[in-house]
């Protein structure tokens, strides 16, 4: 367990210790978008025979490696370029998330590994006996990097100063690896130099303090010279180079800002609170900033919205905004303050290892809250608390839980142990879902103010403090690196500061919610009795469905009663399900009294609605929030109208008008009129109020009486006092109704009338409210106001009534629909010319059109959207787009866009639309994996395969996003479009073990297949035949194939001849098998995982020698060969010729071969065969007239 | 006897001399159907100018003239004697007069080379004709469209034959007979539905004149929307505000009193604002006494960025 290991203080998995590193980087290049520069890392042994660095790079093309001035022999090898050997046909993703997850830790810093292993010289080995200072220097180049740095070159006329061409940084989690060479572990730290010559009219911006600034020789360059003296973890160090404009804070003179030119007045506007965040934080954690400067970077097409690293955040473009900007203006604070927050946990105080990252996030986004509280007020902060609860408990119950400290037992396999129930490993950040990411920071941050709510606030800030003062004594040893863990903080570290300060014992806390994954599930329900006076409370759980665990422990419940509010604890154990509470209050009524609230307030009510026989208003399941959990709560309608109408938590009032809609009446319909006018009550809640009063409205049709819901509200609140359908000048000084104003069109715009059309009337009104819009006087922009008006069109848009699948014309358009084109006409012709802030109005309008498309009202097209979402639109513009096209496709079936959009995956230049399109064709596949679709073939299956496998081996982010999309097209198993049975079950080692002739083991996988049983694999069995023939003309899988046949010949110990079958791809399946079987009998272990990593790796070592991608220097494969004792690799020239020669030759034996082996399972091909036939059929003959068709009669299924 | 020959004459050119009135009725743009008194009495002074032609004819001794003849003297007679009227006029404006003079006239004929001292024989002529004055003498009404109030007559220190006071309604603030529009509603609609004709109007100018894209096939005139174009720095124009809206915001900043703050910070951001022109000038120019000047105004702000940068120290061969 890692926290035994944690008692001992942090062991470093590497045989030496890095103290210092410098990195320079000696020319950037704009026009070719190449780096070139140097590293040297000043490393001390702490093994004496320490003969091998393994050090972090990807990309990078390294020249020569120099220890302590003595050329180095070095080899690279990156399994994780492409996860599964390529000619393997294996397509199933738990296969992928296993080889994906071996590859990743094959390379992962903190288990000691690294893409390029340094031979140290012999001549320094007695220098290393003596535990001597080695001196590391590679010189390394980058061009055209796809992952690490992105270069943002505007193709216009000028210096690249003047087109504000600039390259930044950006990664997700360690990434540093993709643009230097480095350690790239959170867990080792270091100091740094970092020196960076750029263009003299461009600053490089990056960690620590900037020492001097010199120009070079031709006074054409200049170099920035950074000490970063405060030990720092390769992964936080970053760099951004561009023609910035700089600006001083003002308050605060350490602190500079950038941004690109002309963007100064929106910087300045942008960063002017910035102090306040920062007397804020240093205030609550009675602890300086511990970086003696700050810089923030404002960069175009950022990868993400906000990243922090040492002493700079480097954020995007898109977050400046002007004073007359509203809604950007919390957003873009609350990025800044959780930049800053991740200033002092996680780029100051860094973590030991990934199962202790939920520390760091935990604490940043809980003192990230503690700000939104200061800086929101407590409504926004308890219902902001309550939306990441909701989101975290949707997430879980959906997919199956997050764990926030994964432990990791050696030998077993991970998959039974943490995560059965996700299509990814959470062993390594890098093969996390980004989706589960985000949802792992939500959680880690809830269970910090869980543990707040434990322990108190005051001692929470006392351990914080304390781990960083600890830490800054730390990092101010600057030459005693082994003072330098205490920076590092674990999970135990934490726990221990924890009971230290507090004295308080959390251990079941971290156990329920921290070691072991998932939510609590209540359902509750109650009776008075009115006998005994007695609240009879039934609360039951739910914890064996996907994502839920059980509660034991505490529980808050507090019922408000006629004399007052009342709190009870109930202990929830094993198997009590009712808990009586005694009520306080008689049942009568005593209507002269005023009822005190939980805040000591005393309200009027009008009781007449309540039980005459009860003194119970309403009851309130765990209202702190200190579980997490899901409550499905039964009381009357009328106690959910009480909670709304005078409980003062925003909490309760949500959840009150969620529980609402199930109350479709006059009274419900009441008490949300009465929220939406109160002006006291929090915005938000009003805004919720506004569509659940439209959905209410919805569900009483019939009996509705009066003008449409929320239309005389309007008209009271924003128009004119003397003509109502007029609207008043647009005032958003008063940011409540100015909310409020945006939000209740849009939901009106939900109404139905009784034939399920959006009235006349409303439509009318919002078509008014967009012709007597007037700005002019307002000290705001109206944009997002406008936009919202956009979204009220579109959401009155209702399917059109469409006769025998008409084309869609001019002439039959509905009238209506023809009032709201003109009105999306003009407003996306108008920000042609004058462009809204953030194009939030062309935004709304592509959405418009393309929901007017799918309604059937004007005909479905995609080529609008697709030129909207060309490179060269704003970002937020083209995601509107592409979320179009992404829809089309899914309706529409369109294999040409989706194709675009794959293109688009991998050929477009901004890394953040490339992770967009993927998410959002996980969010809307186009179809999953129970749904029959023409879209889903094998081309597509392939293309998909090799865009995870290895098409996106440049960033980590964008990988996981493809086996997403991969996950909800086809699921866990193998494609069911496939027709190949998948042969190479990496799972079932043990059968192969046994088994020591290679001759069997591609049966043995079959075997293994079929055992597995399950549904899909029906399918693979009867298409067997056809894909042996399959595509005759696929000369590069057969000479792939042939490849493999005699690399294994060269390999295999028993020098067996070569095997017939090999040409088939089914036995390529098998060849990571037989790898593991080659390290097998070489090393003499059990096969186990670790095993299997390092045959993974000796697979792609193999493939990196035959076609090295961008790496590294010419001299290294022989290198390679004299490193590892193995049989010399075959020339790739050689195995190719001889394998396409070969190939005719074998079919035959390969087939008699077959029959042999496939009588074992004669029944079981038979029954699935039957099975499927009726399926395959098509295809069976489609085949038979192939060239190839007279090897299918040979094939297994048909001989049987 | 010679002017019935004349009228003799005459009655055959009737047509042609209505047509030609009819030209002239035309391009004093009256109606065709009824005649208004001005045509009447450019008419009867044809006529009579027709009669004296002919007179004169006679007196020559004519006994009869194409009525092509006649008209083109009668034309020609005009002519000469608008010209005197104008020529007089500009004499006696040129004076400072309203009221031509006889002085007035001589000089004009003079300058048309008349010969003025013939012409008391001329007129005393024996066989001279005595025309009957023409039959329509009432002056045309001259157009009151614009005299509004009354007019101003000359003080008693102005002389008479000074010009009159001009129209009242061109000096004097006339009261309007409409309230104008100031119902609220009423205005709203207007304004809007102005900007929404000057919005359609000018994008669909723009859809015309340039690509776009349709959301029919079949129809690209409707509802054109403007082809979306790339362009090389998306977030400029995405981000800044545009110049309109730049120019309302200080319109509604100076209207609005709640702005203290926003000229502190500004005058705080203003404060670094030239630091970091100043620091880029310092940058460009190398210029280090300006450098030096700066860190004189604001010796407070020490920042790395701000600092200038260093020359290239000479490098020692060892």
């Amino acid at each position: 367990m890692n926290r035994k290991k944690g008692d001992k203080g942090f062991e470093s998995p590497r045989p030496y210790k890095l103290t210092h590193q410098v990195v320079c980087i000696n020319n950037i290049n704009f026009q070719r978008q190449s780096v070139i520069g140097y590293v040297e890392l000043t490393i001390f042994p702490s093994l004496a025979n320490l003969n091998r660095i393994k050090l972090n790079s990807k990309q990078c093309r390294i020249y020569r490696v120099r220890v302590n001035d003595l050329e180095a022999a070095f080899i690279y090898n990156d399994p994780t370029l492409e996860v599964c050997h390529h000619e393997s046909k294996q397509r199933n993703l738990n296969y992928f998330a296993n080889a994906y997850a071996a590859a990743v830790s094959a390379v992962d810093p903190d288990t000691g590994n690294g893409e390029l292993c340094i031979k140290v010289p012999s001549e320094l080995w007695k220098h290393v006996d003596e535990m001597k200072v080695l001196k590391v220097y590679i010189e390394f180049s980058l061009d055209q990097p796809k992952g690490g740095l992105h270069f943002v070159v505007p193709n216009i006329e000028g210096s690249m100063a003047e087109r504000g061409a600039h390259v930044f940084s950006f990664g997700y989690e360690n990434s540093t690896r993709f643009w230097f060479p480095c350690v790239d572990s959170y867990s080792e730290l270091c100091t740094w130099k970092l020196e960076f010559t750029v263009d003299a009219a461009m600053v490089a911006v990056s960690n620590g303090d900037l020492v001097e600034s010199v120009y070079t020789h031709d006074m054409r360059k200049k170099t920035f010279h950074y000490m970063l003296t405060i030990p720092t973890a390769a992964p936080n160090i970053s760099l951004a180079v561009g023609p910035f404009e700089i600006l001083v804070d003002p308050y605060m003179h350490e602190v500079t800002h950038f941004c690109l030119p002309q963007l100064l007045p929106l910087l300045k506007h942008t960063t002017s609170f910035l102090h306040e965040i920062f007397e804020f934080y240093e205030e609550i954690l009675t602890c300086r900033y511990p970086y003696a400067y700050y810089k923030t970077v404002f960069v175009d097409e950022a990868y993400v919205e906000v990243a922090s690293y040492a002493s700079m955040s480097i954020l995007s473009t898109n977050l400046l905004h002007s004073a007359m900007i509203i809604d950007q203006t919390p957003l873009t604070r609350r990025c800044l303050a959780q930049a800053l927050a991740q200033q002092f946990f996680g780029c100051f105080i860094s973590r030991m290892s990934w199962s202790d990252e939920w520390v760091l996030k935990g604490i940043s986004g809980y003192i990230y809250g503690l700000w939104m509280k200061k800086t929101f007020g407590v409504n926004e902060y308890r219902h902001w608390i309550k939306e990441e609860l909701d989101k975290i408990v949707d997430y879980e119950l959906r997919t199956g839980g997050v764990l926030l400290h994964p432990t990791f037992i050696t030998g077993v396999k991970e998959k039974e142990t943490s995560a059965p129930h996700l299509h990814f490993s959470i062993r390594h950040p890098h093969t996390l879902s980004w989706k589960y990411y985000k949802m792992f920071q939500c959680k880690a941050h809830l269970v910090m103010r869980l543990i707040e709510n434990r322990i108190s606030m005051e001692f929470m800030l006392q351990v914080f403090n304390k781990l960083l003062s600890l830490a800054s004594t730390a990092s101010s040893q600057k030459f005693q690196s082994h003072m330098w863990s205490q920076m590092l903080l674990s999970t135990n570290g934490f726990l221990k500061s924890i009971s230290n300060v507090s004295g308080k014992d959390i251990q079941p806390l971290i156990k329920q919610w921290v070691d072991q994954s998932g939510v609590v599930k209540f359902f509750g329900s109650f009776a008075f009795n009115r006998k005994r006076n007695i609240l009879e409370l039934e609360l039951k759980q739910d914890y064996t469905s996907l994502g839920t665990q059980k509660y034991v422990g505490p529980l808050k419940v507090t019922v408000q009663e006629l004399d007052g509010s009342f709190n009870h604890t109930l202990q929830i154990e094993e198997n009590s399900l009712k808990h009586d509470i005694p009520c306080h209050s008689k049942s009568r009524r005593n209507k002269k009294k005023k009822i005190p609230l939980l805040n000591g307030e005393e309200v009027d009510m009008d009781l007449s609605a309540m039980d005459a026989d009860s003194p119970l208003l309403w009851i309130r399941i765990d209202p702190d929030m200190s579980v997490l959990r899901k409550v499905e709560f039964e009381q009357a309608d009328f106690m959910w109208q009480y909670q709304l109408r005078f409980e003062r938590d925003v909490v309760a009032q949500e959840e009150s008008i969620h529980a609402l809609e199930k109350f479709p009446t006059p009274a419900s319909r009441l008490a949300l009129t009465d929220i939406l006018e109160q002006e006291q009550c929090f915005y938000k809640v009003r805004m919720h109020a506004c569509f659940r009063l439209a959905k209410i409205a919805n569900a009483m049709v019939n009996t509705w009486t009066g003008p449409p819901a929320m239309k005389s509200l309007f008209t009271r609140m924003f128009c004119c006092k003397s003509c109502s359908n007029i609207v008043k000048t647009n005032n958003f000084m008063n940011f409540q109704s100015y909310f409020l104003q945006k939000t209740m069109p849009v939901a009106m715009a939900l109404l139905r009338d009784i034939h399920n059309q959006c009235p006349k009337e409303v439509l009318a009104f919002i078509l008014d409210l967009i012709k007597y819009n007037d700005n002019r006087k307002n000290k705001f922009s109206d944009n997002y106001y406008r936009a919202e008006l956009i979204d009220a069109l579109t959401n009155s848009v209702t399917p059109a009534i469409s006769i025998n699948n008409e084309v869609r014309t001019l002439d039959n358009l509905n009238p209506d629909v023809r009032l709201i084109l003109e009105e999306i006409t003009r407003f996306l012709n108008m920000e042609k010319l004058l462009p809204s802030y953030r194009n939030t109005i062309t935004v709304s309008c592509l959405k418009a059109i393309r929901v007017l498309q799918k309604n059937g009202h004007i005909p479905s097209d995609p080529s609008l959207f697709k030129s909207y979402a060309e490179y060269g639109h704003f970002v937020d513009v083209r995601i509107a787009a592409l979320e179009a096209v992404v829809d089309y496709t899914q309706v529409d079936r369109s294999t040409d866009e989706l194709q675009w959009l794959l293109d688009l995956v991998q050929n477009d230049d901004v890394p953040y639309i490339r992770h967009k399109v993927l998410s959002m064709l996980n969010k809307n596949p186009p179809f999953t994996k129970n749904t029959d679709s023409p879209l889903c073939n094998e081309a597509l299956v392939d293309q998909l395969w090799k865009l995870m496998n290895s098409g996106t081996s440049h960033d980590w982010r964008l990988r996981c996003d493809a086996v997403d999309v991969y996950y909800a097209l086809f699921g866990l198993s193998r494609p069911s479009c496939l027709p190949l049975p998948e042969l190479g079950l990496v799972l079932n080692l043990k059968e192969k073990k046994t088994v020591l002739n290679p001759i069997i083991i591609p049966e043995a996988g079959a075997c293994g297949q079929e055992t597995v049983g399950n549904a899909s694999v029906h399918g693979l069995i009867s298409g067997f035949q056809i894909n042996e023939e399959e595509h005759p003309a696929k000369d590069s899988v057969s000479v792939g194939s042939g490849v493999q046949g005699i690399k294994r010949k060269a390999e295999t110990p028993l020098g067996s001849p070569l095997e017939p079958g090999q040409v088939l791809e089914k036995d390529e399946d098998n060849k990571v098998k037989l790898k593991i079987k080659f390290s097998n009998s070489q090393e003499d272990e059990e096969i186990d995982m670790d095993s299997v990593h390092d045959s993974q790796a000796f697979i792609c070592h193999q493939l990196n020698i035959l076609e090295r991608p961008s790496t590294p220097g010419t001299e290294t494969p022989t290198i390679e060969n004299a490193m590892i004792s193995m049989p010399a690799a075959p020339l790739p020239s050689l195995g190719k010729e001889s394998s396409s020669s070969r190939h005719g030759e074998h079919h035959h034996h390969h087939h008699h071969e077959h029959k042999k082996k496939k009588k074992k399972h004669k029944h079981k091909h038979k029954h699935k065969h039957k099975h499927d036939g009726k399926d395959k059929e098509k295809d069976m003959f489609t085949f038979t007239s192939s060239p190839a068709s007279g090897r299918s009669l040979n094939s297994p299924s048909i001989s049987d | 006897m010679t002017t019935a020959s004349v009228s003799d004459t005459y009655t055959p050119a009737d047509a042609t001399c209505r047509v030609s009135v009819e030209n002239v009725a035309q391009k004093s743009s009256s109606s065709k159907a009824s005649m208004s008194p001005s045509d009447n009495y450019y008419l009867a002074r044809r006529r009579t100018l027709q009669v004296v032609v002919s007179s004169l004819l006679t007196e020559a001794g004519f006994d009869a003239a194409e009525k092509a003849a006649v008209e083109t003297l009668t034309e020609m007679l005009q002519s000469y004697l608008s010209e005197i009227g104008r020529s007089a006029k500009v004499y006696c404006e040129h004076s400072a007069r309203t009221q031509p003079t006889l002085s007035d006239v001589v000089v004009t004929l003079a300058e048309m080379g008349f010969n003025v001292d013939n012409i008391q024989a001329y007129a005393k002529r024996s066989q001279r004709m005595v025309i009957t004055a023409p039959p329509v003498t009432n002056t045309p009404a001259t157009p009151r469209a614009l005299s509004t109030g009354q007019k101003r007559t000359h003080p008693s220190y102005i002389p008479g034959h000074f010009p009159e006071f001009p129209d009242p309604h061109t000096y004097i603030k006339t009261p309007t007979i409409r309230e104008p529009v100031s119902d609220y509603q009423v205005l709203r609609e207007k304004a809007a539905s102005q900007r929404r004709d000057v919005e359609r109007a000018l994008t669909r100018f723009m859809a015309k004149t340039g690509e776009t894209e349709s959301l029919f096939k079949d129809d690209v005139s409707t509802f054109p929307l403007i082809a979306a174009r790339t362009t090389t720095i998306p977030y400029l124009n995405a981000l800044l505000p545009s110049e309109l809206e730049l120019q309302q915001m200080e319109e509604t900043d100076s209207s609005e009193q709640d702005d203290q703050t926003d000229t502190e910070n500004l005058a705080l951001n203003m404060n670094s604002d030239e630091m970091s022109t100043e620091k880029e000038n310092a940058m460009l120019q190398q210029n280090s006494g300006l450098s030096n000047s700066k860190s004189n105004e604001e010796p407070m702000i020490d920042n790395p960025y701000l600092r200038p940068v260093k020359k290239p120290k000479i490098r020692r061969k060892k």
